[in-house]
């Protein structure tokens, strides 16, 4: 009859049990910190390139270029009473990110897919740039993210027995370092060839990113953020806000759903059906040039 | 059975038509094709003008009108031109009927995209062939859906003054606004490309769709506008319409302040001082946001009216001498007046093409 087991008896029991219980915790806790299965894991390979080319001390000088933003703020001027600085500045960010989204990301996602193709893609982009501001800026941006590549991640990632690489397309991966150096080649051979390569930013953003094995959904985002980045830190530098209203704006929920319906919007568009859907942009940053006083380069 | 007409064209589609304007010795022009089919139609003229050209290739413009039956496109109508320039021959192509109208694609529950109109033009130009192409602006109509290519194969062999030389002008209006419509269409797509092939008028001859994708075509130039209000893209549903609150135009978001948008793309010899022309009137535009820091007399050039004050207009070299100009204006009549006006001050086309060639302007 156990329930007739006398009382010292069962407590002395319980006790034997919690005891055992309590050394077989103090055993696996001992062996878990040996074998660190309870901390979260670090990020990955991919995530780390992510956040160096998300970074804005990636030294490609894109704090240079306004993207038509100071042309903009001078043709708006003086702003109409009800119109606050800041809310033209939501309107200018907004028609922005539209343009680059149905104009360059195109060409990140046609180098990011078809690393093979970069000469074609960046002549092609050459011909679709209607003006010499927008040209020198792109070119500008896409040279110094090939000398990035060059100096500093090509050690890393261009290895092809890099371990990073295990969890991406192996083949990709490489296909997109060769691009990158065949491009750079190509680039350093040609003297003076109106028609050679020229080093356009969106494609080569594409292949980089590509051969640093990054996702394609991660590279069009990076690239969308990274333009919002340098224009609201235009913004800043022409006093349109100030440091924490720019952040505020980067962090906010609707900047994201920007990015992310343009990206949606033109992740299957082809390069050859890539074009301006803001017409007047076109015109203020090839207007820049005619600025009295200037602080960017676009 | 009945005996096929020997005068009957190979075209068989609706809308489609083909020029090719050959010289003959010794420099007669002449049209060695003509045809065209409902709802397109295309005339021709030779004026007998002879151009003031300083270039001694220059040969009598043949001049061709474009024309569609109503003046417009219908929702589906498909407009595929092809036209051929053999060298040295010149051609100004007009649209005597005003404005495209682009009429409204009706809202039914079985529409898809391809109810939009569309037209196509293909030109091909030889060495030292040159084509002047100054159309009235498009005008979509409310509701309306519009596509446009228009691509141009140059030379790439010829050097210089050898050069085919081509000026396009591609101008969008708001719509009709005497019925208040402010570009309150569904989608307007237009696309302008220089092609750069080694032969572009012999390889006419086998229209092949694969010959787009020959290496040794290589693009030159790509314009692209494209003005989509994306409510297609985003729901299938109309929109649903609220009184109180008129939905707002993303059109006209992205094209405000203007009422009026162009392009004009002008490449090669013959349209080499218009573009310098361009260029020049460009760069010598007064400073956005300049002081006058002299403390005695104030600013004479602002109280001067001029054109370029109300026209928003930048013109840059591109690529090989091309020169792109870009256009924005408050409405239709003002750019008209401005373009209208700098060709005319400027006068090559008049010299080289005739006054007629303004027409449209």
């Amino acid at each position: 009859m156990t329930a007739e087991s006398s009382i010292p008896d069962l407590e002395k029991e319980i006790s034997d049990l919690e005891s055992r219980l309590q050394n077989a915790r103090s055993r696996l806790a001992h062996a878990s910190s040996q074998i660190s299965e309870t901390t979260p894991p670090l990020p990955t390979a991919s995530s780390h390139a992510l956040l160096l080319l998300s970074d804005s001390a990636l030294p490609l000088g894109s704090f240079a270029y306004s993207s038509g933003l100071e042309s903009y703020i001078a043709h708006n001027k003086p702003l109409p009473r009800t119109i606050t600085p800041v809310a033209s500045f939501h309107r200018f960010l907004q028609l922005s990110l539209a343009s680059m989204g149905s104009l360059s990301l195109p060409y990140v996602l046609a180098g990011y897919r078809d690393p093979a193709d970069l000469e074609t893609l960046d002549n092609d982009l050459d011909a679709s740039t209607p003006c010499p501001v927008a040209q020198r800026a792109s070119i500008a941006q896409g040279r110094a993210l090939i000398g990035v590549w060059e100096r500093a991640f090509r050690g890393a990632y261009a290895a092809s027995s890099n371990s990073a690489h295990r969890s991406r397309d192996h083949a990709a991966v490489r296909r997109g370092a060769r691009a990158v150096e065949e491009f750079s080649d190509a680039l350093k051979g040609c003297i003076d060839d109106e028609f050679g390569p020229k080093g356009h930013f969106a494609p080569l953003w594409g292949v980089v990113c590509l051969a640093m094995g990054m996702d394609a959904r991660q590279t069009a985002y990076v690239f969308m953020l990274n333009h919002a980045k340098a224009v609201l830190s235009a913004a800043v530098r022409a006093s349109v806000m100030g440091p924490y209203q720019a952040q505020n704006i980067l962090a906010s929920r609707v900047l994201q759903d920007m990015i992310a319906e343009r990206i949606d919007l033109d992740w299957h568009t082809p390069v050859e059906d890539a074009g301006q859907v803001v017409p007047p942009l076109d015109l203020w940053v090839g207007r820049h040039e005619l600025l009295y006083s200037r602080i960017f380069n676009s | 059975m009945p005996i096929i007409s020997p005068f009957e064209s190979s075209i068989a589609k609706a809308g489609e038509g083909k020029v090719v304007l050959s010289l003959l010795p010794p420099a007669i022009p002449s049209l060695s094709t003509l045809t065209y089919k409902y709802p397109l139609k295309l005339l021709t003229r030779t004026p007998g003008f002879v151009p003031q050209s300083a270039l001694t290739s220059a040969s009598t413009p043949v001049h061709l009108y474009l024309l569609t039956y109503g003046g417009g496109l219908l929702p589906g109508d498909q407009i595929d031109v092809s036209i051929t320039l053999e060298p040295q021959t010149r051609l100004v192509v007009t649209t005597p009927q005003g404005s495209t109208k682009i009429f409204k694609t009706e809202t039914s529950p079985g529409r898809t995209l391809s109810d939009k109109s569309r037209q196509v033009l293909d030109v091909r130009i030889g060495k030292e062939a040159a084509l002047c192409y100054l159309p009235d602006p498009s005008a979509p109509f409310k509701n309306s859906r519009y596509e446009q290519i228009q691509t141009f194969t140059v030379d790439s062999t010829a050097k210089d003054s050898t050069r085919s030389s081509l000026c396009v002008l591609d101008w969008v209006t708001q719509g009709r606004v005497s019925r208040g419509e402010n570009w309150d269409f569904h989608v307007w797509k237009g696309k302008n490309e220089i092609w750069m092939a080694d032969e572009p008028t012999a390889s006419s001859t086998t229209p092949n769709e694969d010959s787009t994708q020959k290496p040794k075509r290589k693009l030159l130039l790509r314009d692209a506008l494209i003005l989509n209000d994306e409510v297609a893209i985003k729901t299938n549903e109309p929109e649903p319409q609220d009184p109180a609150h008129p939905s707002k135009s993303l059109i006209r978001e992205r094209t405000s302040p203007h009422g009026v948008i162009g392009t004009l793309i002008l490449y090669g010899p013959v349209f080499e001082s218009l573009s310098s022309f361009f260029v020049d009137r460009f760069t010598s535009l007064p400073r956005i946001g300049a002081r006058n820091w002299s403390s005695s007399a104030p600013a004479a050039s602002e109280s001067t009216p001029h054109y370029d004050s109300k026209v928003t207009f930048t013109a840059a070299r591109v690529r090989a001498g091309c020169v792109l100009v870009k256009f924005g204006a408050e409405d239709f009549e003002t750019a008209k007046d401005w373009l209208g006006a700098v060709l005319r001050e400027e006068g090559s086309i008049a010299r080289e093409f005739g006054e007629e060639a303004l027409l449209c302007l």
